[in-house]
């Protein structure tokens, strides 16, 4: 059985997906980051295998998401993309007249448009990371409720309190004013789903035609209140793909198996990878006055790639695994 | 006597006048290194919280070179030409510098008001030159060779090549590129690498060739902003408009990229006009802002600029 293999390392999560020869997904695995990009790489890769068929080949690998360049240099990736065209061409695989994808991340979100199967905008959220999944993870923690139940309390409410979604700060101190009030912890959580839609709206999808079908992902399409949130205001459905929360990693293996039609070998390293200690180090580079903070990948004295540099003098030869642009 | 200039802001549109007009005058000019790290700290650091990012930079500019020379040259440019003023900050810019509480060398800061007519401007010149000689003749004759070197310094720009290499002369060959991009935005923040992350740098590594608002003749630009509907107050942001105007028009470029600099009073009102133009285009050209700010994160910036050139590639091959 052959197998492509996508990796998607974000700021929170963690998603490895196996899809077959006719792109179905085979296994995939969701987990935290936790802040430590290589370890859960690996820590994935170990637990994916556990799950897969045991005589699968895998012929092609892809990267994408904040730590794409990492993960490429571990897993040996083919292709590395980055998070928009991943998600793009994901949505459009399982919804292919898809107009409009929503993606809320971690700490980020995008919007992205399609027409007629192709990119024409997009657009990420800014300097700042209120209405993303960070936010509500933080809010849930703070009034005590797992953010996996979030949803299901927020359905529940009758009249939403409103709570301002212009920045994480100020709805927090809404938050605490209207549960000083007396509010049903039911509409505070959904009035705090509504507030991020809006913020979402407003910001990232300001002066877009957001037109259906509209297929919402990342982890936070788990949460059926910003579902509802977002349907009310748009006044039209949204469509959650099965694997919502790996669509970042589904994109990238469609692309790795779209890369491997123009190569003849992938440069996939085996789940045997996850075996191998990387060693990670930065340093201030004292070339010049800019002193940039160069972070270095060793695997046995071997330097398998750096990156942070203003200038060019630290990349190693590797093509494709640097970031160039 | 050494004369400071610090390598920002408005060093991007004049500096071949004013390096010349000094020189000229028997000043020795020195220029402030370009934007780094330590720059960067030192104005953040020293400027008011609430001015935009390139003004901070100058701030730094200013600070590294303070004690290398005799007198700094921060000339307040109100207006260059009739009807229009620059941006509110260059217009304080001289006082925003005293008022730092730090010991600065004798600042030369002539103003620059052609609103008031061509006489009081002539009046300007003479005044500055005036630090330097007395001889009305040197002043004028400078000036003029000062004028040359501007004009050239314009010229090579409207040949294509990019303000950078106009600037120092070091022209290198345009790549031919298979993708065209028109970056859009005030030249300080387009063309310093420092505080853009290497923007222009990173477009032409991926091959792609770099338009800018430079490259567009006065006269087009002219005309696109006489149609608006409402006269621009300032000169600097009708390059901007004119520029994304143009190529919305002629779709003679593939993607823009408008590069804004967080807390910019004009910036903010030039991207809504932009905006609704684009929309009135249908979004035949698509265009990508980018603000950047004090922030040096480069995954961001990096992750937007493959996204945009990935967009703007397989839409030109018809895949997604």
């Amino acid at each position: 059985m052959i197998g492509y293999l996508g990796v998607d390392v974000g700021s929170v999560s963690t998603n490895l997906v196996v899809i077959d020869e006719k792109t179905n997904v085979v296994s995939y695995i969701y987990r935290r980051t936790m802040g430590e990009p290589i370890r859960a790489v690996q820590e994935g890769l170990r637990e994916l295998k556990e799950l897969l068929p045991s005589k699968i080949d895998i012929e092609g690998a892809g990267t994408t998401g904040s730590a794409r360049y990492l993960s490429g240099v571990i897993v040996g990736a083919d292709v590395i993309k980055n998070e928009i065209t991943a998600h793009a061409v994901a949505a459009s695989h399982f919804v292919p007249d898809v107009q409009t994808v929503l993606e809320i991340g971690g700490q980020d979100s995008k919007i992205i448009i399609l027409r007629e199967g192709v990119v024409v905008d997009f657009a990420m959220n800014t300097v700042c990371a209120a209405g993303t999944g960070s936010f509500l993870d933080h809010q849930a923690a703070r009034i005590g409720i797992p953010i996996e139940e979030f949803g299901a309390y927020a359905l529940r409410s009758e009249a939403p309190a409103q709570i301002a979604g212009r920045c994480t700060v100020f709805a927090e101190s809404d938050m605490i004013h209207k549960q000083q009030m007396g509010y049903h912890t039911e509409d505070i959580i959904y009035g705090l789903c509504q507030s991020l839609v809006r913020n979402y709206l407003n910001n990232i999808a300001k002066g877009k035609e957001l037109l259906s079908p509209i297929v919402f992902q990342g982890g936070v399409a788990a949460n059926l209140g910003i579902k509802k949130a977002f349907e009310e205001v748009l006044e039209t459905e949204t469509i959650i793909p099965k694997h919502y929360s790996v669509m970042g990693a589904i994109g990238a293996s469609l692309l790795a198996k779209e890369k491997m039609r123009e190569k003849a070998k992938s440069s996939f390293k085996g789940f045997s990878t996850s075996d191998i200690e990387f060693k990670t180090s930065s340093f201030y580079c004292k070339g010049c006055s800019n002193n940039c903070e160069i972070v270095k990948i060793e695997v046995e004295e071997e330097v398998l790639a750096c990156w942070g540099g203003r200038c060019g003098k630290w990349e190693v030869e590797q093509t494709g695994t640097t970031p160039v642009s | 006597m050494k004369v400071g200039v610090p390598r920002a802001l408005l060093y991007y549109k004049y500096f071949p006048l004013w390096d010349t007009f000094l020189s000229e005058l028997g000043a020795e000019v020195v220029l402030s290194p370009r934007t780094n790290k330590r720059i960067l700290n030192l104005g953040t650091g020293a400027a008011e919280n609430e001015v935009c990012l390139p003004v901070k930079v100058f701030y730094g500019h200013v600070l590294s070179l303070k004690d290398k020379v005799d007198a700094l040259f921060i000339p307040r440019v109100v207006s260059v030409e009739g009807g229009a003023y620059t941006c509110p900050k260059f217009l304080g810019l001289p006082d925003m510098i005293r008022a730092l509480d730090v010991d600065l060398p004798h600042i030369i800061s002539p103003t620059f008001n052609l609103k008031l007519g061509l006489r009081e401007f002539c009046c300007s010149i003479f005044e500055l030159g005036g630090y330097f000689t007395k001889n009305f003749y040197k002043i004028i004759s400078a000036f003029y060779k000062g004028l040359n070197k501007l004009r050239n310094f314009e010229g090579l720009m409207q040949d294509g090549y990019l303000l950078n290499e106009a600037l120092t002369g070091r022209l290198s060959p345009t790549p031919k590129g298979s993708l065209h991009i028109g970056v859009v935005g005030h030249p300080y923040n387009i063309f310093d690498s420092y505080v853009n992350m290497n923007l222009i740098e990173r477009l032409k590594r991926r091959d792609i060739k770099v338009l800018t608002a430079e490259m567009i003749a006065p006269e087009i630009i002219d005309e696109i902003v006489s149609n608006l509907q409402k006269k621009l107050f300032w000169t600097y942001e009708k390059d901007v408009v004119g520029a994304v105007f143009h190529w919305l028009d002629t779709k003679s470029v593939d993607g823009i990229i408008y590069v804004l600099s967080f807390a910019c009073g004009p910036d903010s009102l030039i991207q809504i006009l932009i905006e609704h133009e684009a929309r009135k285009q249908g979004f035949s050209v698509p265009i990508m802002p980018i603000v950047i700010d004090e922030h040096s994160g480069e995954a961001g910036l990096v992750t937007r600029l493959e996204a945009f050139t990935d967009m703007i590639t397989r839409n030109k091959v018809g895949r997604l």
